[in-house]
């Protein structure tokens, strides 16, 4: 008789988010099904929160620790460390050569960095706005004496003197990094890289080990401020997050896997630990959602998609159009203006856990910026928050399960709730808790209403071309609100919700991205020779990112002929101001027709994204930006396939009613166990529909069906 | 909402947090707050006559506990006059109206232009704190800054009644 008979489960991929509070795991079966483990962070060491929430995790499958690791095919990390490292500005000491004379560039910053990241009221409210310290303080900071000019000219050769003097005094402060950024290396490199050289030098000599980064070498795009933040987040914050990284792959390692584990970064793709680039880690929960709802996109049939999650402190939105992302090319993190391409993404301030304050003078409701996170509000005596949130709201009116509030973890307490909300809202505005409680989820649930209906209308489109994807812990609480009369194609909540972002991060391709900024400008009526030219330029930066791609890949053991290559573009019409990245329908360019097929999808995409009577191609074209991509095939999760069952749920299934109040009525909602319904079964509302880490709530007027990869499917009736 | 008297105290002496800092900019004031605020003045000063108005760092307008008159008032204890009148006025101005007065503090070519424009440094006659500069065109007239409205303020504002005023005969 065969062992495995005791368990025939074969575990194919596993999730990470370790959040700052919370490691997450996710693990999915050859059959799509998936478990979640939870265990207490461990900042010290990762790895152990993270084989503890394996273990959680896999006990629900009673499965060992070793026995699910040696079958595991692959498995992506996501995690906060290396952002915290950078908002709390935490990261090594690191030296930086630029140009002699703008040696205060770094520190003065951008005038936006004054208030990235604050709510629209803070932003002009200008005693609010404040610099924080410069990642590379000034006494570590060298001038060197060159200057190239915005063509790429050299104007003053460079003095190697200055750069050999600059890099021993760095070294003799024991910087733990040396970061190189000057003036437009991106359009001629030459004078960067030889400093390069010479610091390297200068390091070999010195006996130390200090690792060296050149901005050409890693960001070689426009805007000084950007590329060099960028640059230098690579020394100051993703070396040790590398120590970090090695770490955990080594203690699962111990356990059995066989992969390097891979991290989920800004363009959307996922890469080794052992990148290069290892900056663009820097944030990857939110994105995994994004990239999960293009996955199921792709495998189900849904070209436009509204990606919608909710967390405890943050509403975030993506769009999907014709199957693809939009990508960002400058964002902004931790109140730094950074140069890495970012899946755009929309966020307004409000989630479950966002505060509720009257403005003492106008007693306006008034629903965060800050919120109470993690510790969810006044229902949980042990939280220490003395202001009501929206989650106070939830429990008065019926929509979350005091006693199952993450399985059960934490007990929360409906009473509390209610006298803290009739002091602070209900009385002072002379109105009964519970319509109180209701008005504030109206009042967040139009918000976000609005927010999505601008996002999509702003963009163009009618919300009836898209389906909604709702997922984050608190997403499915409020799917009906946001929706509701929006007339979405369909809405949809997948049963694995508050996971989803670790499902995406686990759906992400292997792939490495490369940008160079570029300058190509052509006349509408450009003769042949200089559409060749053209093309031209354009390849040989292909062929320098290429390498780099070729490199990254390397470094992870794939030789290049695994390697599928996907070059991009960026591309205007002269004198725009907005480009459009494309992914050029030729593989290499060289001639005049070469030129013009890039010229046709580039005006295809516009129509598309902007509308056909706006293109403008007697403006001619400028090409700003060359993208190379590099895949190789991974093992993504299965969607599930079940067969479907009845309409009616099971009797197992009802877990009992609860009182439930929405536009002023009290009724009893039907309760559901979320893993009990089967696909195929149809609940209408009144209903509640719990699992341990999310709660989908169906009042009345809404009816949701299961379908058969385990999404529900909600609409008004 | 509230702030304990010692938040209050460090960010009178900024020695506050930036986070705080930013929620305690970004909300609705706490009703108790100038209250508190003054409190923490007066208990740092040597004399007792109450505070009706921080207007700097070191300057004031109080209530003489003797006659209730308003005063404006250095921190030393000097009083320049009556609260309604100009303060400048009664102070020691020093003028910066040459190159030669403006490069003591500027570098060389990083001053005004002196027939543009001109420097006033305001002192208390008594202990020479400097109160306030002005950097006006060379005709303009010594600026009144601030003419408070603290009956509305303290009544409609704060809540609070308006504290006793001699009139000036």
């Amino acid at each position: 008789m065969n062992l495995a008979v005791r368990n025939l489960r074969s575990v194919q991929v596993l999730g990470i988010d370790a959040g700052g509070t919370m490691t997450d795991t996710f693990f999915v079966d050859a059959n799509g099904e998936f478990v979640v483990g939870k265990a207490q962070s461990t900042p010290e060491n990762e790895a152990i929160g993270l084989i503890n929430s394996s273990r959680d995790g896999l006990s629900l499958w009673n499965m060992e620790l070793g026995e699910a690791l040696s079958q595991l095919n692959t498995g992506v990390y996501s995690g906060t460390a290396m952002l915290n490292r950078v908002v709390q500005r935490k990261g090594l000491k690191c030296g930086l050569i630029v140009n002699a004379g703008m040696e205060d560039f770094h520190r003065m910053g951008r005038a936006v960095q004054s208030h990235l990241g604050y709510a629209y009221e803070d932003r002009i409210h200008l005693n609010t706005h404040r610099y924080d310290p410069p990642l590379v303080p000034r006494h570590l900071t060298r001038g060197v004496v060159e200057r190239v000019d915005m063509f790429g000219t050299v104007v003053i050769p460079l003095r190697e003197d200055t750069a050999r003097r600059a890099a021993q005094e760095l070294i003799a402060q024991d910087v733990e990094g040396i970061v190189i950024s000057l003036l437009h290396s991106y359009k001629n490199s030459s004078h960067e890289r030889r400093v390069r050289d010479i610091v390297i030098e200068e390091v070999a000599r010195s006996g130390k080990t200090i690792p060296v980064f050149a901005s050409a070498d890693y960001y070689p795009v426009r805007k000084e401020s950007h590329r060099t933040n960028t640059t230098i987040l690579e020394g100051y914050a993703a070396e040790p997050s590398r120590q970090t990284l090695k770490k955990i792959s080594d203690a699962f390692k111990e356990q059995g896997t066989k992969f390097d584990f891979r991290v989920m970064a800004t363009h959307g793709g996922t890469i080794s630990w052992k990148a290069k680039e290892l900056a663009r880690t820097i944030v990857s929960g939110p994105i995994g959602g994004v990239i999960g709802a293009k996955y199921l996109g792709e495998v189900l049939g849904y070209n436009n998609i509204a990606c919608s999650d909710i967390g405890g402190t943050s509403f975030d939105v993506a769009l999907i159009t014709q199957g693809e992302l939009t990508i960002k090319n400058d964002p902004d993190m931790a109140r730094l203006v950074l140069s890495l391409p970012l899946v755009a993404m929309d966020s307004v301030g409000a989630g479950a856990g966002s505060f509720i304050r009257l403005d003492p003078y106008t007693k306006a409701i008034k629903l965060g910026p800050d919120s109470a996170g993690y510790r969810v509000g006044v229902c949980w005596a042990d939280s220490g928050i003395e202001t009501v949130t929206i989650s106070d709201c939830h429990m008065v009116l019926g929509y979350l399960n005091p006693d199952n509030f993450l399985g059960g973890a934490i007990k929360l307490d409906r009473q509390r709730s209610v006298d803290a909300i009739k002091k602070q809202v209900a009385d002072p505005l002379g109105l009964s808790v519970e319509d109180a409680a209701a008005g504030v989820i109206e009042l967040l649930d139009s918000d976000l209403r609005d927010y999505l209906r601008a996002m999509i209308s702003g963009k163009g489109y009618s919300p009836a071309s898209f389906v909604c994807f709702s997922y984050g812990g608190a997403g499915p609480v409020h799917t009906y609100g946001y929706t509701e009369g929006l007339g979405f194609e369909d809405v949809i909540v997948p049963a694995w919700a508050a996971g989803f972002s670790a499902f995406g991060c686990a759906a992400a391709d292997f792939e490495y991205r490369y940008d160079k900024s570029l300058d190509i400008n052509l006349a509408p009526d450009a003769p042949d020779v200089d559409r060749a030219k053209a093309a031209a330029v354009l390849q040989e930066a292909w062929d320098e990112l290429t390498r780099n791609v070729l490199e990254e890949f390397r470094l992870n053991g794939y030789e290049a002929d695994k390697v599928t290559l996907q070059p991009g573009y960026r591309m205007q019409y002269r004198g725009q101001l907005n480009d459009l990245e494309i992914e050029s329908p030729i593989k290499s360019a060289s001639t005049a027709e070469d030129w013009n097929a890039m010229v046709d999808a580039y005006n295809a995409t516009y129509g598309r994204v902007y509308s056909e009577s706006a293109r403008s191609p007697e403006l001619g074209y400028s090409v700003t930006g060359a993208i190379m991509r590099g895949t190789v095939p991974i093992q993504k999760p299965k969607i599930p396939v079940d067969t479907l069952h009845g309409d009616t749920p099971p009797e197992e299934a009802k877990i009992g009613t609860r009182k439930f109040y929405r536009k002023k009525r009290w009724v009893d909602a039907q309760l559901y166990k979320m893993e009990a319904l089967l696909p195929g079964n149809r609940v209408t509302g009144p209903a509640i529909i719990e699992s341990d880490a999310t709660t989908f709530v169906v009042p009345d007027g809404f009816e949701t069906f299961l379908d058969g990869h385990r999404l529900f499917h909600l609409k008004e009736v | 909402m509230s702030y304990t008297r010692t938040k209050i105290a460090d960010l009178i002496d900024g020695r506050i947090d930036q986070d705080t800092l930013h929620q305690m900019l970004s909300m609705p004031k706490d009703a108790e707050r100038f209250a508190t605020y003054i409190d923490i003045l007066q208990e740092r000063l040597p004399w007792k006559d109450r505070i009706i108005l921080p207007l700097g760092p070191k300057l004031y307008i109080v209530q003489r506990q003797d006659t209730k008159e308003w005063k404006t008032r250095c921190e030393c204890g000097h009083d320049f006059c009556d609260w309604k009148e100009n303060w400048k006025l009664h102070a020691l101005i020093n003028v910066r109206d040459t190159p030669q007065k403006l490069e003591q503090i500027y570098p060389r070519l990083m001053a005004p232009t002196p027939s543009w424009q001109v420097l006033r440094e305001y002192f208390c006659p008594e202990c020479g704190t400097l109160h306030d500069v002005e950097a006006p065109t060379p005709w303009y007239p010594v600026i009144h800054d601030f003419e408070p409205d603290i009956d509305t303020f303290y009544r409609d504002w704060l809540g609070m009644p308006v504290p006793e005023r001699a009139v000036v005969a």
